[in-house]
Parts: C-alpha cells; sequence; structure tokens
C-alpha cells in the first residue's frame, strides 16, 4: 500500500493527496490507458460517493411512474442496475413456477434435465437477489418493487412451452446485458458493475445454450441470435422492456425511458 | 489518498482484484463490526496482499485488449480447423476421429470463431492498428517436441479433444470477460466484445454438453462438482478463482448469500455457479502460450 501512495517519490508527504494521482493520471495518458485514466480523474474524490450513487439521476426518479401504472427503473447506474433487477426477478419467478408444474415434476430427479432446471432456479435468484442487495446499498430508496409476473401464456405442465419460454427469457436476458453495457458509467463504481453484469451475462448465456440444445440439439447458437460476423445479438432497453413486458401483470410492466 | 476510490481504480486495472480480496474475508469482518474510521484503517492491509506485485500490474490499452481477443480467437480457431482436417501440413487427424453427431457442432463452433477472427483484424485495422502476426501452434503442449506433451492425444482421442476444447473455451470467456473494463470507454468495442464474450460462452456450455453426453461429470456452467480437467501447472489458471463464493458490491460490500431468503435455497456452490470470473490478460497469454512456440 505505501509503495502505491509514495509513488510519487519526492517526499511531498501526505498531506497533498492530489499530488500522486496527478502523476499516475499524467503516466497512463502518456501510456494510452484510457480506461484508467478516466477513473483517475475522481481519485480526489470523498470517500463516501463510493457509498452512494456514483451517478445520481440529476432529477430523482421514483421507482413508480406517477400516474401510470409502469414501474420506472429509474436512470443511470441504478437504473441499469434495476433493469437487470427487473430480468432476474422475471427469471426467477419463471423457474420457481417450472418447479410447480407436472414437466419438472414428472421428471426422474437424477435426470441432467431436472437437474439443469433445477440448477437455472439457483442461479436466478441468486442474481435476483444479488441485484437486491447490490441496488439497496447503492440507492435504497431506489430499488424497484416486487413484480408480479403474468405467465398465463405458458403452460407449465407441457414441456416444449417451459422451455421454449425458458429459451426466450435466456436469450432475452444475453441481449439485455449485451446492449446494457453501454449504459453503464465508466467512473465510480460504474467498472465495478460492469464486471459484475459480465459475470452473470456469460452464465446466462450458458443457460440459453443448453436449454436451445434440450430443444433442438446442436441450435446452441441459433442464426436467430447472430449477427453476420457471429456476434450474438443485442438489444435495447426499449425492446426487451417490450418482450418483458408480456410476460408481466399490470402495475408491474416496465417503464425504462431513463436508460440512455 | 482515498483508500475506497483507490480499490476502485485498481479494481478497473486488476478486474481479478475483488476476486482476490474475497479470500481475504476475515480481514474485512472489521466493516461490519466496527466504526468505518477502524475499517478503513484495516483495509491496507488486506488490499496490500491482494494487488498485483508491481511488475505484473496490467496496464492495457484497447489495442491490447483487441490484439489480446484476437489472439485468443487464433488459437480458437486454428484448434477446430485442425480437428477438421483444415490446416494444409497439420499432423493428419485419424479418420472417424469424430464420434456419429459429433462434427456438425465442431464446424459451427470453428466457423464462429473464424468470423470472430475476420471481425477483429478488421476492427484492428480499421483502428489504426496492425493485427498481431498468428502464432505458431502445437495443442499438444509440447512447444513443437522440444519439451513433454500435456495433450499428446488431443488430436486421436476424442475426449482429450474435448476437455482442451472445453479449457479453451472456458478461458476465453473468463478473458473476454477480463478485457471488458478496458474497453468501456468505447462503447461500440465494448459492445462488441461482450457480444463475442456471450458466443463464447455459449460454446462452453456446449462442449460441456458434449463431454456429459460421453460420460464425463460436468454441468454446463463451471461448478465445483465437475470433474476437473485442469493440469496442474499447465492449465489450472482456466478455472482458478472460479469458486469464489462471495460477490462484493459499492464500497466493497459483500453480498449476504448466507441470509435470508438466499440461505433456505441455496449452497454456497450455487453461487459460485452462477458467478463467471474474469482472468487478466497475463493468465491469458499464458495459456496462449502453453498452445505455441
Amino acid at each position: 500500500m505505501s509503495k502505491i501512495t509514495k509513488a510519487g517519490g519526492d517526499d511531498t508527504g501526505f498531506d497533498k493527496p492530489l499530488y500522486v494521482p496527478i502523476k499516475r493520471r499524467s503516466f497512463f495518458m502518456y501510456a494510452g490507458a484510457t480506461a484508467g485514466a478516466t477513473a483517475l480523474l475522481l481519485s480526489g474524490c470523498d470517500d463516501d460517493e463510493v457509498f452512494a450513487d456514483p451517478k445520481p439521476p440529476t432529477t430523482p426518479t421514483p421507482p413508480t411512474t406517477p400516474g401510470s401504472t409502469l414501474v420506472n427503473v429509474g436512470s443511470g447506474d441504478v437504473g441499469v442496475l434495476n433493469y437487470a433487477y427487473s430480468l432476474e426477478q422475471l427469471e426467477a419467478a419463471f423457474y420457481t413456477q417450472v418447479r410447480t408444474g407436472t414437466y419438472y415434476t414428472g421428471l426422474n430427479a437424477s435426470s441432467a434435465e431436472r437437474q439443469i432446471l433445477d440448477d437455472l432456479y439457483y442461479h436466478e435468484v441468486i442474481h435476483r437477489e444479488f441485484f437486491k442487495a447490490a441496488i439497496t446499498s447503492a440507492a435504497p430508496t431506489g430499488i424497484i418493487k416486487n413484480l408480479t409476473p403474468n405467465f398465463s401464456t405458458i403452460n407449465f405442465n407441457d414441456r416444449a412451452s417451459v422451455l421454449g419460454a425458458a429459451k426466450a427469457f435466456e436469450d432475452l436476458g444475453v441481449s439485455a446485458y449485451n446492449g446494457a453495457g453501454r449504459l453503464i458509467s465508466t467512473t465510480g463504481n460504474g467498472p465495478l458493475y460492469l464486471l459484475l453484469a459480465g459475470k452473470i451475462v456469460s452464465v446466462e448465456a450458458r443457460h440459453a445454450a443448453v436449454i436451445r440444445d434440450l430443444l433442438q440439439e446442436g441450435n446452441f447458437v441459433g442464426s436467430d441470435i447472430l449477427t453476420s460476423d457471429a456476434l450474438e445479438i443485442s438489444k435495447t432497453p426499449a425492446v426487451v422492456a417490450a418482450t418483458a413486458n408480456t410476460f408481466l401483470a399490470e402495475g408491474s410492466k416496465l417503464d425504462v425511458s431513463g436508460l440512455v | 489518498m482515498n483508500i475506497l476510490k483507490l480499490l476502485a481504480d485498481l479494481a478497473e486495472v486488476d478486474p481479478t482484484l475483488y476476486a482476490r480480496l474475497s479470500s481475504r474475508r476475515a480481514v474485512f469482518a472489521p466493516l461490519s463490526q466496527l466504526g468505518r474510521t477502524a475499517a478503513l484503517a484495516a483495509l491496507p492491509l488486506a488490499v496490500g496482499t491482494a494487488i498485483m506485485p508491481a511488475q505484473a500490474r496490467d496496464i492495457r490499452t484497447i489495442l491490447d485488449s483487441l490484439n489480446l481477443a484476437l489472439t485468443l480467437e487464433y488459437l480458437e480457431s486454428e484448434f477446430y480447423a485442425r480437428a477438421l482436417g483444415l490446416v494444409a501440413g497439420a499432423p493428419g487427424v485419424p479418420t472417424n476421429f469424430f464420434p456419429t453427431g459429433t462434427r456438425l457442432a465442431i464446424e459451427t463452433i470453428y466457423r464462429h470463431e473464424q468470423q470472430h477472427v475476420r471481425f477483429l483484424e478488421r476492427i484492428i485495422v480499421a483502428s489504426g492498428g496492425t493485427p498481431p502476426a498468428k502464432p505458431r501452434f502445437d495443442f499438444t503442449g509440447s512447444k513443437n517436441s522440444t519439451q513433454p506433451a500435456v495433450f499428446a492425444d488431443v488430436f486421436t482421442n476424442f475426449d482429450t479433444f474435448l476437455q482442451v476444447a472445453q479449457t479453451l473455451e472456458d478461458a476465453g470467456v473468463r478473458a473476454y470477460k477480463g478485457q471488458a473494463g478496458f474497453l468501456q470507454t468505447d462503447n461500440s468495442l465494448l459492445e462488441a466484445a461482450l457480444r463475442i464474450h456471450s458466443v463464447e460462452a455459449r460454446h462452453a456450455s456446449h462442449i460441456r454438453s458434449m463431454r456429459r453426453a460421453r460420460g464425463a461429470n460436468v454441468k454446463n456452467w463451471v461448478s465445483a462438482s465437475d470433474t476437473s480437467v485442469a493440469v496442474p501447472g499447465k492449465t489450472d489458471a482456466v478455472y482458478a478463482g472460479e469458486e469464489l463464493v462471495n460477490q462484493f458490491i459499492a464500497g466493497l460490500r459483500q453480498v449476504p448469500f448466507d441470509q435470508a431468503p438466499l440461505n433456505t435455497v441455496v449452497t454456497v456452490a450455487k453461487v459460485a455457479e452462477a458467478f463467471d470470473e474474469p482472468i487478466s490478460a497475463t493468465t491469458a497469454a499464458a495459456l496462449v502460450g502453453l498452445f505455441t512456440y
């Protein structure tokens, strides 16, 4: 630790906190490490800042839009976290209900298919609770409510219906995370949130691949989710919300207009 | 100097910092038990042992990240191309190397990796860079027979081939994840990298399914219950740190995975499965080094 704080090296002491960061910043700029340099610009900020939303909305956005039944996820990094939280809520609720249907209960407990569905349930509940904790920590009053799903179009007793919906949710989740990276701030806790989202999206992609293989062996990366360079599609929050809202009850549908 | 801000900065230049800090859980106990001043005083001890040695610190440019990505894609595409018998002059692969019903998926994955190579070459050139030369590969790990092979039967034993494939795909996922932070200031490059990252994760998942279909004890996600494919001292870095059971959020707060409602539905292993961890460029480059000469 002391090696870092003393890196400036010419005995100016610790009473000039900006001295060292400026030296480091100029080094990074010289080296061309833009990301590192951007972060270091804030090195002199008060430490309270890392406990709070790093990029608070200029006008505080209430979790629910007044006069409408939509759930407003808000803006800034907390908005992105709420957006991810809403999708994880949807997925967790889905797999929770899957475990009550006769398709799932009829599977042999030791079958790979049942173990996969169990793992997906656990992972999505963990992701949901993870975001709940992250948002509660960053912006206790900014967290969206518990959403009420509407899975009336899904037949939980039917394999094709359940796996078809699972595929839709997992593919949607991956495309949503892929499109949300750019919405996360490059300062404050933004880089941390980007990394955390990255830790989750690849697990969602692993889910999506195995669900697709269960439906149609070899379809783990269908042409429907790829562009010409074999890059997976990304979707904007507006497009994702339009789909997600078909699985959310009135009063729980999302307003993601603050995510730009 | 602001210690918490410094941590955030260090985490940016070293994406594995938080992961390594988690093993210092005991040191962080004061965060919840004492006042913040006391907690801050305790932090440097934890950080001082968790950060990389100065000479290994990862100060990367966007071009470095793209070059690393391209090198990984060269590695993967060449690996599959050789298995498919598409590389002139490379050691031949036995007829019937691919068991019935397996070749098509490998062809699909190969095609994706090849497209990733061309895409990355294109954007490196478009960014004013020069793509790195394609390395010379030896997927047995013998460095052109100058040292003992690690995977001597990689192209004669389909199970070995799949183990190496899983290693490369899982490593690719981790490597892209580790580079995301360095691309964050360029939205289009960040998004492109994320969109490759999720394709690599799908490949990894399918390769794992292929192995499971052949009797291997392996899940589609990295799990503590998987029978390890890591070769100690050679490829174990590909999985090191994936067992992480804690995640840290703003202010280095630990997510309370051991509290309600999670304590009724999760086990520690499920938390580790639910998050893929990054690897540094150094670790990724070392893996590439195992298969190149």
